[in-house]
């Protein structure tokens, strides 16, 4: 983990309310793993908007470039997203557990709803690197104006299949729909799911896998002022016969294998 | 070389460095920020609130931001005293700096109790006690609310340690100072001023609180003026060791609250948005006082000019 004052490559926008920033740390890029996060802050001595804000890593490009991926949602995202190249941002991080990658041969199956593609991109990049397994990508978005970064996706390789809940892209209707219809327990290898998005979404993933008795990980937001495991504002329930009554979304994931968490109150 | 001034300061006999701890909640157990700076540099660590027993917290959303505040409701959150003996207390060996064990309870027994399983722990130089939470006895009403429980919790703590015993004030009151005077009186050997102001924020799309308990503490430079002015009132009230905190995020605003009279400083917060904000505090009195020909801190505290 490091605390790092570095220089914006680009912050540009490339959907409706989505924005894709880069900059250049040796130091992040090479710890960095799928699924972790960075607490990021606009300038050292900025009272208001206070607090750091989590952002997943997005991706890893040429060696050192580090990519987040987000929503323009609030003030601090607002005002992040008027940042120009050369600004300066203050970066803590790799924070959080991270992806635990399929075992080998296992099949991966990412599925993101919206702005959740942003730590799956990350995922593929690293999975499709190692020609470990082979990756599905089902993604999800509300119209084809939300839809970002499918043509670098392809030229990662993946198997990609999109869905637009207006119908403007891809298959009409929600990526869990392309869940109840193209993943099954049978064949010679099980696949792993990973999966990011809005809660309703994750939720049905998380039952999806408990039914098939397939191995699931879901990348969990919460609200969080410090991202190092002190301040506990990012409590999740844990599900019953968990050995807490919280998780804690910055230090315990923000990753979890789905049948740790409570769905009943997420 | 220039001689570097004295930043060294006593709080009821426990002798610091200097005057910059951190804040109670806001530095964990004590070893969470030990990757961003050495600890034993500080004047000394208050570690997260403990209770007899472990706290699960609130439901979330326990936090939400405000205009340059932090609204939470964590719900005291702890792994119980015992835990915290057993599992985080070995790890404080390599921290020179003096450790100061945050306390809280429900009924007045469990304070003497917490007081009285500390007073045989080695490595702990001082008891600060949280009367800000709800006495279950008394309707939910908290501690630090009325000058007689307030007393009667410091009283306990007082007869069943021979640690210093710090109290840290709620700002949630009509009149501070008799507050203030009251723990005095029950032998508290110093005070923190102030503890996070109670608000709330509503989300109006939802129309919910953002928060899941509905209300929370304010904290972070929102409260600063408050916390200023209250430690100025509470300076004037007692003869013991005032600490100030509230909203501190750099040494400038350490001084403020050490030329109000403060002797020492929490810094809370500020420790989630840069984790060193503590020592670059340390650095930036160092820093003053040698440009003011400052040989000694002491000679800010309390140095208000009103005339």
């Amino acid at each position: 983990m490091v605390e790092e004052t570095v220089a914006l490559k680009s912050n540009q926008q490339i959907g409706t309310n989505i924005w894709l920033m880069e900059f250049r740390s040796t130091l992040l890029a090479s710890h960095a793993k799928p699924g972790q996060f960075l607490m990021v802050h606009l300038g050292e001595r900025t009272k208001d908007p206070l607090l750091r804000r989590p952002f997943s890593i997005h991706g890893i490009q040429d060696g050192d470039k580090v990519m987040i991926l987000y929503n323009v949602v609030g003030a601090g995202t607002s005002l992040l997203s008027a940042l120009k190249e050369h600004d300066i941002i203050s970066v803590i991080g790799p924070l959080g557990n991270g992806f635990t990658l399929p075992r080998p041969s296992e099949r991966a199956i990412l599925v993101g709803g919206g702005i959740g593609l942003a730590p799956l991109f990350f995922l593929a990049q690293v999975l499709q690197k190692d020609q470990r397994s082979t990756v599905t990508l089902f993604l999800g978005f509300p119209t084809s104006q939300e839809v970002v970064r499918i043509q670098q996706l392809k030229d990662l390789g993946v198997n990609l299949s999109l869905t637009t809940e207006d119908g403007s892209l891809g298959i009409k209707g929600v990526v869990t729909d392309l869940l109840d219809q193209r993943l099954s327990n049978k064949g010679a290898t099980k696949p792993a799911i990973y999966a990011c998005g809005p809660p309703p979404m994750l939720k049905k993933v998380a039952q999806k896998a408990t039914t098939l008795s397939l191995r699931s990980y879901v990348s969990l937001e919460g609200y969080m002022a410090c991202g190092l495991g002190i301040c506990l504002g990012c409590a999740v329930k844990a599900a019953h016969g968990e050995e807490k009554p919280y998780y804690y979304v910055c230090q315990d994931g923000p990753v979890f294998p789905s049948g740790m968490i409570d769905w009943e109150v997420l | 070389m220039a001689v570097l001034p004295d930043l060294s300061v006593d709080i009821g006999g426990l002798k610091l460095k200097n005057p910059v701890i951190t804040a109670s909640g806001t530095f964990g157990y004590g070893t969470e920020l030990t990757p961003f700076f050495d600890p034993s540099l500080l004047g000394a660590i208050i570690v997260k609130g403990l209770s007899l027993k472990p706290i699960p917290g609130n439901p979330p959303p326990r936090i939400a931001e405000t205009p340059c505040g932090l609204l939470n409701a964590i719900g005291l959150a702890n792994i119980g005293i015992q835990a915290f003996i057993e599992e985080k207390l070995p790890m404080f060996t390599k921290i020179e700096a003096p450790v100061i064990t945050n306390i809280y309870g429900h009924t007045v027994k469990e304070y003497a109790d917490l007081a009285k399983k500390i007073e045989k722990v080695e490595g702990i130089a001082a008891i600060e006690i949280n009367i800000s939470c709800p006495n279950v006895e008394k309707g939910g009403m908290a501690f630090g609310t009325d000058p007689d429980t307030a007393a009667m919790v410091t009283g306990q703590v007082v007869s069943n340690t021979t640690k210093p015993v710090i109290v840290k004030l709620t700002p949630n009151v009509t009149d501070i100072t008799t507050i203030a005077r009251a723990v005095e009186s029950a032998g508290a050997q110093a005070i923190s001023v102030t503890n996070a102001i109670l608000g709330m924020a509503v989300d109006v799309t939802t129309r919910r609180p953002k928060l899941a308990n509905i209300v929370g503490g304010l904290s972070g430079p929102a409260i600063k003026p408050i916390a200023l002015y209250l430690a100025h009132k509470v300076v004037a009230a007692v003869r013991i060791p005032v600490i100030g905190l509230g909203g501190i995020m750099d040494y400038r605003d350490a001084l403020e609250f050490l030329l109000v009279g403060a002797r020492a400083i929490q810094v809370g917060t500020a420790n989630f948005i840069n984790p060193k904000t503590a020592i670059e505090i340390v650095h930036g009195l160092t820093d003053f006082c040698s440009r003011e020909k400052v040989s000694n801190i002491n000679q800010i505290i309390g140095g208000l000019k009103t005339m």
